[in-house]
Formats: structure tokens, sequence, C-alpha cells
């Protein structure tokens, strides 16, 4: 059994979920392992995956088996439809679903609020994202490998992106330049569409323009991809052409901020508190796995997590990738923090 | 590139098509979460994400019927029209959270509203009031387009096509689906495209449905994702990409054969086009999505799309929107949509022959006063 199907047994025992309908597609490849084709943006929540606890099946809406692994047989497929009556109508015949008491949904929406009402009236409508996202939270060893395999390739594409920075190259063919390299090392799929935006005074944009870069500038690098579904990115900000002294300035008020920020992500430390960096920067906080995975104020950190720490100060935007251990984290991002020694 | 194009007149003209249909719907306001839905009533853009990452980081929009400017709620204040007021511009509200679908109630107007789509913790937050669904309020805005919309997709597709064009010398022997999606997502950035919004798909096709992969349908299998195997000389592959310019989607099909197409395969181009000029020779404001699907199935043997797709389908903000022609909602349906000058229809017509494979490729129109106006380039037949 897949091991992301087995936690999240675990999990819907725990919370006594007999079944659970999936929408978000990281949340379908983490119990079926399945390839599908990529989009970019939220869906609406359609039922694109359905997993049973009695029966420890997982059943995808795939009219083949491409990119779907041999241990789930081509019956526990059901065929896409344009009309949401027919695809309610292939979940509630799986085996399981209609004797369902509680039924967790990832997400919803009007139409199919009704269509469950409708269709499974026996059911209670449970929050189904809590119990996978409880699941995907503390990673394993050969999850974690996935991320370091993803971490690699968002390092090489970034390297490519760092070597391409140079007087009058423009935001957006960094992007290029970035996913190009991506995909030559394999995957087609970013996390997200990168930032490579010059530091101007105010916040950093997080939106490229076509605005030609020039020497001296400080530009925010922020990129990232999915190997396999498995997330990898970080964030640097590097000068085009070599650092000035404002540049070593803001490098070094921002270290000291990232320093005692890095320092208390340790076991117990609470989310929120990372979030709070006070006036002079802002730190964000998010778990990495199957792609982007929510963190809630109240979290704790735990050995096993991955999460993202990126913190913009001074403008200078950073993100690590660290592993929490019991004792220590260990960052699964080493690209290069600034210029020197590349 | 030449025509006009003013996108604040094209955000403002979107506002007051939804603000008059929450108006005639007697609702209060609509609350969406969808990022297609906030694309259109309000312009916001943010960086183009795999799905978790854009749901956490979404943008919330609330367009309220009294015509006022709407609120947008964003983590990403660089992609808020100029327009907007600097009052109803909000931080990022966590709906993923109990506490975030919390706050984004405290918003609302009082009265009924409607709302595209949940999150579990908004659901609940929601328990007890009655919902109207903003889907339908939003699929009815959307279906007819301004013309500053239609240039927006004229656009998109330029780019998509410009960008295909680019990439065609690298289609040969020994070429990897990975090397022609490198080259096409750097080549639409360098063209101005402002996102890509699906994994761009070379497929290798057998030459017959059962030489697999596996079909539940027994139909065609298409789409599939893009893998590194490489393209030997002979090869057919379908592609189907589309990007994002200003919030609008292209959608842009066709067949290459590596190493160049045989006769028989010209002549697969050649009976596509028949279907696709059958149904442009009825394409005009009044015609039926079912006048086009007998259209395009007259002499056929069988319908010419895969069962599970469609014959056509309309684009927007939404990569596949209304009108959807040729569907499994079948015949009634398809006979009850009429068209209507402003319509935008993507037609994507298949040509198979079971141990010969076949050709696909897809044509964009606009439907006009009096007919019909490429937003796309017309197809050439199998290119490689």
């Amino acid at each position: 059994m897949a091991e992301g199907l087995e936690r999240t047994l675990g999990e819907m025992a725990r919370r006594d979920v007999d079944v659970l309908v999936l929408g978000r597609e990281g949340n379908a490849r983490f119990v079926s392992d399945a390839t599908r084709l990529w989009l970019a943006g939220t869906r609406p929540f359609a039922p694109g995956c359905v997993v049973v606890r009695e029966t420890e099946a997982v059943h995808l809406l795939s009219i083949t088996d491409f990119g779907v692994p041999p241990d789930i047989a081509p019956e526990r497929l059901y065929a896409m439809s344009w009309n949401p009556e027919n695809i309610m109508g292939a979940v509630a015949g799986i085996p399981g679903v209609s004797e369902a008491r509680r039924l967790g949904a990832d997400g919803l929406t009007p139409l199919f609020e009704q269509l469950f009402a409708g269709t499974l009236p026996n059911a209670e409508l449970v929050d189904g994202e809590a119990v996978i996202r409880a699941a995907r939270r503390i990673k394993s060893p050969a999850e974690v490998d996935r991320i370091r395999a993803a971490v690699a390739v968002a390092e090489d594409a970034l390297g490519a992106a760092v070597d391409a920075l140079q007087p009058g190259v423009r935001e957006f063919e960094l992007k290029g330049v970035f996913e190009e390299r991506m995909c030559r090392l394999g995957t087609t799929i970013p996390a997200f569409e990168g930032t490579f935006c010059v530091v101007d005074d105010g916040p950093i944009r997080r939106l490229v323009s076509d605005r030609a870069i020039a020497d001296g500038d400080l530009v925010a690098m922020n990129a990232g991809v999915l190997l396999d579904g498995w997330e990898g990115s970080l964030a640097r900000t590097w000068p085009c052409g070599a650092p000035t002294a404002e540049d070593h300035r803001r490098r070094s008020s921002w270290n000291e901020l990232w320093g005692r920020l890095v320092g208390q992500c340790e076991t117990g430390a609470r989310v929120r508190d990372l979030r709070q960096t006070g006036p002079d920067g802002r730190a964000t906080v998010h778990g990495v796995g199957l792609g982007y995975e929510g963190l809630e104020d109240d979290a704790v950190l735990r050995p096993g997590m991955v999460i993202q720490l990126e913190l913009e100060a001074s403008g200078i935007l950073g993100a690590d990738t660290l592993l929490i251990g019991d004792h220590r984290r260990e960052a699964l991002t080493m690209f290069p923090p600034a210029a020197v020694g590349r | 590139m030449s025509a006009e194009l003013d996108l604040a007149r094209m955000r403002r003209e979107r506002h007051r098509k939804l603000v008059d249909a929450l108006d005639a719907q007697g609702l209060a306001a609509a609350v969406l979460l969808g990022q297609a839905n906030v694309a259109y009533a309000i312009g916001a853009r943010a960086p183009a994400a795999d799905a978790a990452r854009a749901a956490h980081q979404r943008a919330v929009a609330v367009v309220t019927a009294d015509g006022a400017a709407p609120h947008l709620y964003t983590a990403f204040p660089d992609g808020v029209p100029p327009e907007l007021p600097a009052d109803h511009v909000h931080a990022a509200l966590p709906v993923e959270w109990p506490e975030g679908a919390v706050s984004l109630l405290d918003v609302l107007p009082e009265g009924p509203i409607a709302v595209d789509e949940y999150t579990m913790p908004f659901h609940a937050a929601l328990a007890g009031r009655d919902i109207a669904d903003a889907t339908t309020i939003l699929s009815a805005c959307k279906v007819v387009k301004t013309p500053d919309e239609l240039e927006c997709i004229r656009r998109a597709q330029s780019i998509n096509e410009q960008a295909i064009l680019d990439v065609e010398h690298l289609v040969g022997p020994g070429v990897r689906g990975t090397d022609l999606s490198g080259a096409f997502l750097r080549r639409i950035f360098e063209l101005g495209a402002t996102a890509n919004t699906v994994d761009p798909i070379w497929q290798k096709m057998p030459s017959r449905i059962s030489d697999g992969p596996y079909s539940l349908t027994g139909d065609l299998v298409f789409p599939t994702p893009t893998t590194d195997q490489p393209f030997a000389a002979g090869d057919v592959m379908w592609v189907d990409t589309g990007i994002d310019y200003h919030g609008y989607a292209s959608d842009f099909g066709c067949t290459f054969v590596v190493g160049g197409p045989t006769p028989v395969q010209r002549d697969q181009g050649a009976r596509w086009r028949e279907i696709l000029d059958r149904c442009l020779d009825v394409l005009k404001p009044g015609a039926t999505g079912g006048d086009l699907v007998r259209a395009a199935s007259a002499n056929e043997a069988r319908r010419p799309w895969p069962a599970h797709l469609y014959l056509a389908h309309g684009i927007g903000t939404n990569s596949a929107e209304m009108p959807l022609v040729g569907t499994d909602l079948g015949a009634d349906f398809d006979d009850a949509l009429t068209l209507v000058s402003g319509m935008v229809v993507v037609f994507e017509p298949l040509v198979w022959d079971d141990g010969a494979a076949g050709f696909r490729a897809e044509e964009i129109v606009a439907v006009t006063d009096d007919g019909y106006e490429h937003l796309s380039g017309r197809d050439g037949g199998p290119r490689g």
C-alpha cells in the first residue's frame, strides 16, 4: 500500500471519517501517487479522487491508466463527465460510499453541496482537508528524499537564471530561463511562476515585468518546481554585477533577522511566533511536500515536518526549505545566499 | 497586435455586467474564491501557481449589487488594478482556516449572497445561510465577450501560435516532450505571456486505440501528461497548449508528424478542414450548438471528437467555459444553446483512422453580427 494512503487511512480512522472525496490534486496524488494533467491555479471542487476506509481502496477520475500506479486497478477508475450528476453517480456507485456515515470533502461548491445532500442523504459532510492535511504533515525519510530531488532541480534552474543575470536582461526573461532549465532537467511543472524582480523602495514586487535589469540592481528571485508532484523551491536576492556597500548593509541587517528566525525553527516552536518578526521584516512559513502545504497559526513544529521559511526585510528576499529534526534543523536548500563564491 | 486594448475599460464593463446580474437576481453580493472568477470580476493578478499554492494564496473578491467598487483581499498588491480605491484593497484572508473564514463573514453585506466555491471552513462559517450559486451567474456574464476581451484572447492566441512556430524546428527524431516544453515556456514569456496555464501537451498517438494506453471508455485517450520519452521518425504528435494574457486563456492545438506527414496524413488534415468548414458554414447568430454538432457529424461514421470531450467550447478567464458543444450533456443541451454575437467558440474536432492514427487541431472564432471572425490562425494541416 502506498505510504500516503496508509497514513490517510490511519487519520480517517482516528477522526472517524468513512470516505474522503478529494478535489485537490496534491491530496489525490498523496493517496494515489498518480500523475494527471497539470493545470495552474485553483479549480472549483469536483470529486477527482475517492478513498474508502472500509475497502482501503483509492478510486480515481481518469479515463486511462496512463500515469496511474498499477496498484490502482482499471476498475477503480471512473470517467469524467460534463454533467456533475454523472460524476456524483459514479462516486455514489463506488463500493462503500453509499454506506458512509461521515464523508470528508476537501472543498465544496454550492452545486456539489446539493448533489452530496441529494445523492448521499445519510452522510454527514465534514472537513476532509483537515484529515489529509494531518496525514501529509510529517514526512517520511523517503518523502524527504523526493523533496531533496526537487530542490536539486530548483537550485540548478535558479543557477541558470543567476547566470543570465546580466545588465539589460529583462525580468520575464529570467523566468523563462528558469523554466527552460527546469524542463531540461526533466520536469515541466513549476511550483509557481517565479519572482525575478528588481528591488525598489517598498515591498518587493512578486509579478515579473518587462523591466530591463541594470548593473547594480538587486534582484529578488523566488522560484520552485514540482518533480513528480514534490516541491523544491527557494528564494534568493542577488545583485546584477558586483554587490555595493548598500547591498552589504542590507544583507547584514537581513542576516541578523534571519539568523534569529532560523534559530527559532525547532521542535516545539509555534508557527504564529515565527510569523511575528516585528516591524523590520515580513516572515512567512508554510509546509512543503506535494506542493504548498498550509500551516495554521497554532501549528507546532515537530520532527519530520518540512517547512519553507521566507523573510523579506531590508529589500532582501530569502527563503529556505527546512527539515525539522529532533534536536536540530537541516536546510534542504543550499544555494549560495549571495554573489560571493559563485 | 495593433488593435486597441483598454484593460481599465474591460474591467469596468465586466464589473457592470456582474453588478447588473446580481441586481436582477435580487442578490446583495457575490463572494468569489475561484481565481478565474476573481480575475473576471476585478482583474486582479497573482502569479500562476500549482493548485495548492494558488488556493492558500488565493485572492477573494466581494462584489456588491449597489455598484460600488468591489473589495479585494489579496497577497499580491502589485497585481491590483490601479483604479481600485485603496480602501477597497485589503490583506489576504486566510480562508483555509476557520478564523479567516469567519473574518470573511464580517465583511459581507446584509442580505442574500452568492458564492462560487467554499473552503471547508468557509462552508462551516456560512452554515444556516441561504446561498446562491455564483458560478451560474458568472457563467452567464462571461459567455458574451466585450471587444477588449476578444482582443485579449486574440493576443493570447497570437503569442501561443508564435511560440509554437519558434519551437517547431526542434521537432525531430530524438526530441523529448520536456525539451519542447522548455523552449515553449521560455518563448511565451519573451513574447509577453502573463502566465502559462496548462502543462504543454505533446502526446505521442498510437496507430490504433487498442495499442494503448488503456481506455476506460474505449475511445481515444487524450490528453496525457508530457514525458521525457524521445520521439522517433514517423511518430504522430498531438499538441495542446494554453497560456494566459491579462487573465485570458489561449488554446492551441495542432498535429506534428515527426519527419514530415505522409499523403495519408495530409488527407486526414484535409478531412479535418472539411469538418471545420462545415461548422463555420452554419456559424452565425441564431445557430444552435446542435446545428454545429450536426454539421460536424454529417458524412462521418462517428462523431469526430472523443465522447469524454467536446466538439467545441468557449474560452475566456476559464480555459474551457460556455458555450460547451457536443458534450455528454446531450442533444437537448446542444439544441437549447443559441449562439449570439460576442460568443467565442474553440473548435477541436479530430479525424481518427484506427490503424493509421489521426489528426487533431484547434481553431478559435468569435461570433459576429453576421457570421464569425477568426481569433486564431487557420490550421494548415499536419506539420513536421
